[in-house]
């Protein structure tokens, strides 16, 4: 009994130490500002993954609470004059413990409610994965950690691997190797910029790249093609046709004397051109598909008929890899260049030029979560604001994002995985009737947001229930606080409720009062002060 | 096109005439709406004059006269006032060519280069303080074209028994001014009139008051009683008169608070001029109390030294504090919260200045004269007792904002960065007050540290809103308030190694 007194003894006067105190004060005063500028940079998720919900940072507030606890302990029995310093420390004993009931039992959501639409799920902060298999019915979920950097999980569900979780990542380009080398699967990236602006762009002819073979930049049309129909936009003839063969990537753009042309019954023209010793006809009027033997159009033959008349009146950049064409207005001709890696062409649109920077046919470009620390700009977070888990089934490695769910195709069963945040049902359901954002007067600045529901309870009937800042709704121990809003796609509001479950908070008040007065009581009452130098006393 | 024109001819036949009798100072207290507000219209014109110039007047034209005639400029008045747009950022200035030395530009020669500016806006992807401030220039621009179209001055209608707001363009109308020529040969004025008598019918003048607030300049008052409190009380160690004049910068700023109060509707702590204009205040009153308490005229100095300090702030650092009254966002419009938890966070930096600029003057003190161990250790008291006001202040006024959360958003603490650094202030002073009672802060620490400690108080009140609110990426301390941080800490900093370097210690 002694040895356990006397270790006690020790531990009280450890943690019991005003010195301790001044270090545990300081350490956790160091830790918020540091969370702080962590928050102003990083955004409030990172910091709370990072310090303020860290296993460390938890740690530093165990130990105060110990400090505090046996720093009363160890001025026991009672003094009269540390009565205040009582009051003070037993008020933060309950404000601890009213924390700690909140941490454990709390629930701090938000309800997303559409117009006129019942809602009963609480969406949380935590992130799960979930893992449905529809054909069996079956769906697991599993949590994800809250760690502010990559963590590895190590996982295994039926087959089923869970790799890497990334908190925050962003895609970013990658090559993957293919096998065998394709002209026709070729991916580019280039800059097109001109003294005010400029942008890279990747783009691919490979099917599985997440690069697609058009883009739009502005009033500008981008199209990358295989390398072998360079040549039929650079020829300039007259009807500007272009025929082209989609599965060998052939063309020919034929000269006038090189398309017969005669009158179809219906008045239309075909024409028929000789492509590399086939015989093609077409309505070039009408379709660019070519016509059958029945004269009927052939939506299974490979060949296009186009005319590259189309891309005249508008600004459209052709690459081909390694050629670039455009339709060039002042000379009113078709002009192709060939351009190498870091080098150069001009085009004729306001001074811009289009620069190779990487063309590979050994390989294609796709987008692959990276982990990056979030960045937050105007407090919104504007980069690594996606969470990404990499999954490994029968050998073969890929990623699921929080921005869209993913499938697998196992045997006869497809297998879907989502990233979302945690929910939780409520035994009611609320429906928003109607949600009413005021503005100052003249003026497009929101004055109060407010949110008329109805509460259905069940065989309980239902009670109509007016939300918004600074009168919630409290119901069943859950409180609805007006939070945000969002627009629907037909036009009106939706809104979404903050909801909290706080079984800690009488704690939390209580504690809070008592520090107050017993702050009040330490250092306002039964204080001596020191007399002026000098003065007389008394 | 028509009615253009027959505005045109009006306004030109009687050119003369709307020049030197219709843009005159009795506009003042003609109503408008701005900002969701009805203020007077000096109070518009002002703001936006001073925000698009940096200056009040118009060369010899005051704020009022300069916006009314810009205004007719959209009726086709061929006016040209030297209107110069203030530009503060260096490589703004080399942007749009304005020399070395000179702060403004000729608004036309601003306009010509708006192209210039976008460009240069869209070009940049980081909100850095060039961006902010290219986007300041834009948004004077902006601000001027909105005077010159007559988009800006809004004028009170009648429709039906109800008041609405329309703009001047909208305001003026042939038809209006053709039916007024019959009944008077200045229909312009007669309409102006006719608008004001219908408001004030309507609405009353109580809008009125914040004329009279801004022409009454109470704290320009109070900054000169509190010189010659401060005289009288320092340098000619006069108590009584120095004592009237305490009472009158006292009463001569509660006054002006409670206009301000009774113009907004609301407390007086809701953006960072008022947060300012009522620390000075508090510190002064709270220094009061501590000195009918203590007996210690010390704390009245210190509380009229702070108050001169936060006088000057809402004087001349323009660029930081926003004197005007704006409608608060929906979730801090409740009385009851914001008059008890800002306020009493705000009293407790008042109270925490006093200990500052009593530690900074005994170690001064220290540093540069002999100060005896008792003097020395009665300081330190008297430093104590600021901090026990401050402290107890805070901690009152962080469990109400924690209270005040709860109650509106179910959350007591959600570590958002001002109550996290209201905490951190908080933590730093029970440390340093922990630590008094330790061998490891001596009264020869203890002053020191208090007075480095502020720091953290001026981050948690300015550095949240001007450093971390603006994110890190404009980190530039080029913009107004984190210029004034960063040179509070350097001189913090200068004064801390001056005074505890080589200190002469009793």
């Amino acid at each position: 009994m002694d040895t356990i007194i006397h270790y006690y003894r020790k531990i009280e006067q450890f943690f019991g130490n005003l010195k301790f105190a001044v270090v545990i004060i300081t350490l956790f005063a160091i830790f918020l500002g540091y969370g702080t500028f962590m928050e102003s940079y990083h955004g409030t998720e990172y910091a709370n993954r990072l310090v303020y919900k860290s296993i460390i940072f938890m740690g530093i507030q165990f130990c105060m609470f110990l400090s505090i606890f046996f720093a009363t302990m160890i001025r026991l029995p009672p003094r009269k004059h540390l009565y205040g310093f009582y009051v003070i420390h037993a008020g933060l004993i309950i404000l601890f413990l009213g924390s700690f009931i909140t941490y454990q039992s709390g629930i701090d959501g938000s309800l997303t409610l559409a117009p006129n639409q019942a809602s009963r799920q609480i969406q949380l902060s935590e992130d799960e994965f979930k893992i449905q298999f529809p054909a069996k019915g079956k769906e697991v979920t599993i949590d994800l950690p809250f760690s502010a950097g990559p963590k590895d999980l190590n996982i295994e569900y039926e087959g089923i691997k869970l790799k890497t979780f990334l908190p925050f990542s962003k895609n970013e380009m990658s090559w993957i190797p293919v096998k065998i080398q394709d002209e026709t699967q070729t991916t580019s990236r280039y800059r097109i910029f001109n003294d005010n602006f400029g942008e890279f762009i990747t783009l691919s002819l490979h099917p599985k790249s997440d690069f697609n073979n058009t883009l739009q930049l502005g009033p500008l049309n981008v199209h990358y093609m295989p390398s072998n129909l360079s040549a039929c936009f650079v020829s300039n003839t007259p009807d500007g046709l272009i025929i082209w063969n989609g599965e060998s990537s052939e063309c020919i753009s034929p000269q006038p004397a090189g398309i017969k042309k005669k009158k179809h019954t219906n008045g239309k023209i075909i024409a028929e051109v000789d492509f590399l010793g086939q015989k093609i006809l077409f309505m070039p009027e009408m379709s660019p598909l070519p016509l059958d033997a029945k004269f009927e159009l052939n939506e299974k033959s490979p060949f296009r008929v186009f005319s590259k008349k189309l891309f005249e009146k508008n600004p459209h950049l052709f690459l081909f890899g390694k050629h670039v064409a455009f339709y060039n207005k002042s000379t009113s001709l078709w002009e192709g260049h060939p351009v190498e890696i870091d080098q150069q062409v001009a085009l004729p649109w306001m001074g811009f030029k289009v620069r190779l920077l990487e063309h590979k046919a050994d390989a294609y470009a796709t987008m692959t979560p990276t982990y990056v620390k979030p960045i937050q700009e105007n407090s919104q977070v504007i980069e690594g604001n996606m969470k990404a888990l990499e999954v490994e089934i029968e050998g073969e490695n890929f990623w699921v994002t929080s921005m869209e769910p993913s499938a697998y195709n196992q045997a006869d069963e497809r297998i879907r995985f989502e990233i979302g945040k945690k929910i939780i049902t409520l035994p009611y359901e609320l429906v928003l009737d109607q949600f009413k954002m005021d503005t100052d007067p003249g003026t497009s600045t929101p004055a109060s947001f407010e949110s008329y529901v109805t509460l259905f309870k069940g065989n309980k009937g239902s009670s109509k229930h007016h939300i918004f800042m600074n009168n919630p709704l409290k119901h069943e121990n859950f409180t609805f606080y007006q939070a945000s809003y969002f627009q629907t796609q037909a036009g009106p509001y939706g809104s979404v409720l903050s909801v909290n479950f706080d079984p800690g908070r009488p704690w939390k008040y209580l504690g809070s009062l008592l520090l107050v007065l017993g702050s009040i009581w330490h250092y306002f009452l039964r204080r001596k002060h020191l007399a002026k130098p000098g003065a007389k006393n008394g | 096109m028509g009615k253009l024109i027959t505005i045109i001819t009006f306004f030109l036949s009687f050119s003369a005439f709307a020049q030197m009798n219709f843009c005159t100072s009795e506009l003042e207290t003609f109503p408008t709406r701005s900002g969701g507000r009805i203020k007077p219209l000096y109070v518009l014109a002002t703001d936006t004059i001073k925000f698009i110039t940096g200056e009040s007047k118009v060369e010899e034209l005051s704020a009022t006269e300069a916006f009314c005639k810009l205004s007719l400029k959209a009726f086709g008045m061929p006016l040209e006032l030297p209107v110069k747009v203030r530009v503060d950022h260096v490589e703004v200035k080399k942007l749009l060519g304005i020399n070395d030395g000179e702060h403004s530009i000729a608004v036309n020669e601003a306009l010509a280069k708006v192209g210039l500016l976008e460009t240069e806006i869209a070009k940049l992807k980081e909100n850095n303080s060039y961006k902010k401030e290219l986007n300041k220039v834009k948004q004077r621009l902006d601000a001027y074209q909105a005077i010159i179209e007559a988009r800006l001055w809004t004028v009170p209608e009648k429709k039906g028994e109800d008041i609405e707001f329309i703009s001047l363009g909208e305001f003026l109308t042939e038809t209006k001014i053709a039916a007024i020529r019959e009944k008077s040969d200045n229909p312009v004025n007669y309409l102006f009139a006719e608008a004001k008598e219908n408001f004030l019918k309507a609405k009353g003048d109580d809008y009125l008051l914040e004329l009279r607030y801004y022409k009454m300049n109470l704290f320009m008052w109070a900054m000169l009683t509190t010189i010659l409190a401060i005289f009288l009380l320092v340098a000619m160690k006069i108590k009584w008169p120095g004592a009237i004049l305490v009472a009158a910068t006292i009463a001569l700023e509660i006054t002006a608070v409670t206009i301000r109060v009774m113009i907004s509707g609301r407390g007086p702590v809701t953006n960072m001029y008022e947060t300012v204009m009522f620390a000075g205040l508090g510190a002064l009153v709270i220094g009061c109390i501590i000195t009918l308490y203590r007996k210690e005229v010390a704390f009245v100095i210190a509380g009229l030294c702070f108050n001169i300090l936060t006088l000057m702030m809402m004087k001349f650092a323009n660029g930081m504090l926003d004197e005007g009254i704006s409608p608060l966002v929906p979730v801090l419009r409740d009385n009851f919260w914001l008059s008890t938890h800002v306020t009493t966070v705000i009293l407790s930096y008042a109270a925490l200045a006093l200990s500052w600029l009593i530690a900074n003057g005994l170690m001064i003190r220290d540093r540069f004269f002999k100060v005896s161990s008792a003097e020395y250790r009665y300081g330190v008291d008297l430093i104590y007792s600021c901090i026990k006001f401050g402290v107890v202040l805070l901690a009152a006024g962080i469990i109400l904002g924690g209270v005040w959360a709860d109650y509106s958003w179910g959350r007591f603490w959600g570590w958002d960065p001002k109550e996290t650094w209201s905490l951190i202030v908080l933590m730093v002073y029970i440390a340093i007050l922990h630590g008094k009672s330790t061998s490891w802060i001596p009264p020869q620490r203890f002053v020191p540290l208090v007075a480095g400690a502020f720091m953290t108080v001026m981050m948690a009140w300015f550095g949240v809103n001007y450093i971390l609110a603006s994110g890190l990426h404009s980190y530039g301390f080029s913009e107004g308030g984190a210029v004034f941080l960063g040179s509070f800490f350097a001189i913090q900093i200068a004064v801390l190694i001056l005074g505890t370097v080589k200190r002469k210690t009793a």
